[in-house]
């Protein structure tokens, strides 16, 4: 019988690797979802990746095993994921801090054409590279929630405790990327519409 | 309710995550509202859109590439906590118990202070000028002098003066000899800093001619960088031939244990197998991490002559 998630914790503070292992790979594909999802680039997505176990590694003797574990992990990857800068730069990146947050959505809007003719849209490459860069101007705390409600299909409750904060600030982070990704893609979405 | 909030339901509603009394409102709504029957369908088509052709997966050779590079970056943390905390304790062991707690505390309120002495005194290299100074020293009359990252202290110009400070770059010249700990130290600094791999290499090159290479720990530490993290391999190769003429170590092992575990070039890691498997004929010995790994290598490497040496390796341990 499989070993819980406590178990194998106890056993890697105890020095073993293998438990450490057995642990990690029980959720790692989803925190590389989460961090591909996220940067839209599999070298940033490795170094998250990277990062997010190397912290869990460092701090698995203070967890207290009051949550569940994958609460605790994911709430590492959301942090890794707000603070990464990529190592490309390629990303645009924004601030994290809550006045901006609220600020005007324009300046952002600015940076993905809303020009293009549909007809121009010869494949979903291009499609997909366009929603990427939508997606990519969304402020971090946006792009997180947006990232990990859609694509990876959390309970707004379940990203509360990811993001540590209350229900309500999650549905507001959701609703101003939607307002916004609809902003950036309106000649995508009017033509389908 | 105004159309504003019911969009807001809908939102939630499309990601299922209206309880059922908010459900009900909405389906009722939307029964007399054209308009948000509306927004619904817009809704509905932007999410498809988005999820139609976005969602990224993740293929079973980016997690195996993440997972192997994982490993190599845990690898070195145990060797360095290992290190650092064997280190900790081997400082008092010499020291009875009754006496030890005391002077571990003693020692760490003395580092302690030492720390904050050097957070809050003011940095040596910080000089303050004024524009009136005109003797030799005033970077302002040096022609080779380059000034760069200035940043405004005070930028308000108003009472006629501002405050600024910035970096001045002088071009220096040198000749020194090899063995001088202070040449080793800039070569150092270039082998981490350069742009130019050519400036790098030459930095390692010269380094690699010295038979006394000091052993600095910073030196160390740079190669190992370099050796880990350089864009260039050819960088790589030369700080890992480098590495050979310092005193082996758990910090150094764990550096060719890396390469040889992550990196993509077949020339590298043979460099790195060929450094471990000398050691074996210094008397040197592995740990069962470092086994698995050389079992992993011995049959999965894509190169001949690792898979071969892992082996060999394996049965010196049989």
């Amino acid at each position: 019988m499989a070993l819980s998630d406590n178990e194998l914790i106890i056993q890697a503070n105890n020095g073993n690797d293998s438990a450490f292992e057995e642990l990690i790979y029980r959720y790692d594909k989803s925190v590389l979802s989460i961090a591909l999802n996220y940067v839209h680039d599999s070298d940033d997505a490795k170094d998250i990746y990277q990062e997010v176990f190397i912290r869990v590694h460092r701090s698995l003797k203070k967890f207290e095993m009051r949550s569940e574990f994958s609460t605790w992990l994911f709430r590492i990857t959301t942090n890794v994921c707000l603070t990464y800068k990529s190592r490309s730069k390629k990303h645009l990146q924004l601030s994290i801090d809550e006045e901006y947050e609220s600020d005007d959505d324009n300046r952002r809007n600015e940076l993905v054409s809303d020009n293009k003719d549909p007809g121009e849209l010869a494949s979903n490459a291009e499609l997909g590279s366009l929603i990427g860069d939508a997606v990519d101007t969304l402020s971090s705390k946006q792009r997180i929630t947006f990232v990990l409600k859609h694509y990876e299909g959390y309970k707004i409750r379940e990203i509360a405790e990811m993001l540590n904060c209350k229900e309500g600030t999650v549905k507001k982070y959701l609703f101003d990327a939607i307002r916004n990704l609809r902003k950036n893609l309106n000649s995508v979405y009017a033509a389908a519409y | 309710m105004q159309h504003n909030e019911y969009k807001k339901l809908i939102q939630l509603a499309l990601y299922g995550e209206l309880n059922a009394d908010e459900q009900k409102i909405l389906e009722n709504h939307l029964t007399s509202c054209k308009e948000c029957r509306k927004e619904m369908e817009g809704q509905r088509s932007l999410l498809n859109i988005i999820s139609d052709s976005e969602k990224k997966e993740i293929n079973d050779s980016l997690l195996h590439d993440a997972r192997s590079q994982l490993r190599g970056a845990l690898r070195i943390e145990r060797g360095r906590r290992t290190f650092e905390i064997k280190n900790i304790f081997n400082l008092f062991d010499f020291i009875n118990p009754p006496y030890r707690t005391a002077i571990v505390g003693v020692t760490t309120l003395v580092v302690g202070i030492f720390m904050g002495y050097l957070l809050i005194s003011p940095s040596p290299e910080i000089r303050y000028i004024t524009m009136s100074d005109n003797g030799a020293e005033n970077v302002f009359y040096q022609q080779d002098v380059k000034i760069s990252n200035i940043t405004f202290l005070d930028s308000d110009a108003s009472d006629g003066e501002i405050e600024f400070k910035f970096d001045a770059v002088k071009p220096m010249h040198f000749k020194g000899r090899i063995d001088d700990p202070n040449v080793q130290r800039v070569l150092t600094y270039a082998m981490l800093n350069e742009q130019n791999p050519g400036s790098r290499l030459n930095s390692i090159n010269a380094m690699v001619s010295e038979n006394k290479l000091n052993s600095d720990p910073e030196i160390k530490k740079a190669l190992i960088t370099v050796a880990i993290m350089d864009e260039n391999p050819g960088v790589k190769r030369e700080a890992l031939k480098l590495l050979k003429k310092l005193p082996y170590d758990e910090d150094i092992k764990q550096a060719y244990i890396y390469v040889l575990s992550n990196d993509t070039s077949s020339a590298l890691r043979i460099t790195a197998i060929n450094a471990l498997f000398e050691t074996i004929e210094s008397g040197k010995k592995f740990n069962e991490t470092d086994l698995k790994l050389f079992k992993e290598k011995s049959k999965d490497d894509d190169n001949n002559y690792i898979r071969y040496l892992t082996k060999t390796i394996l049965q010196e341990y049989d």
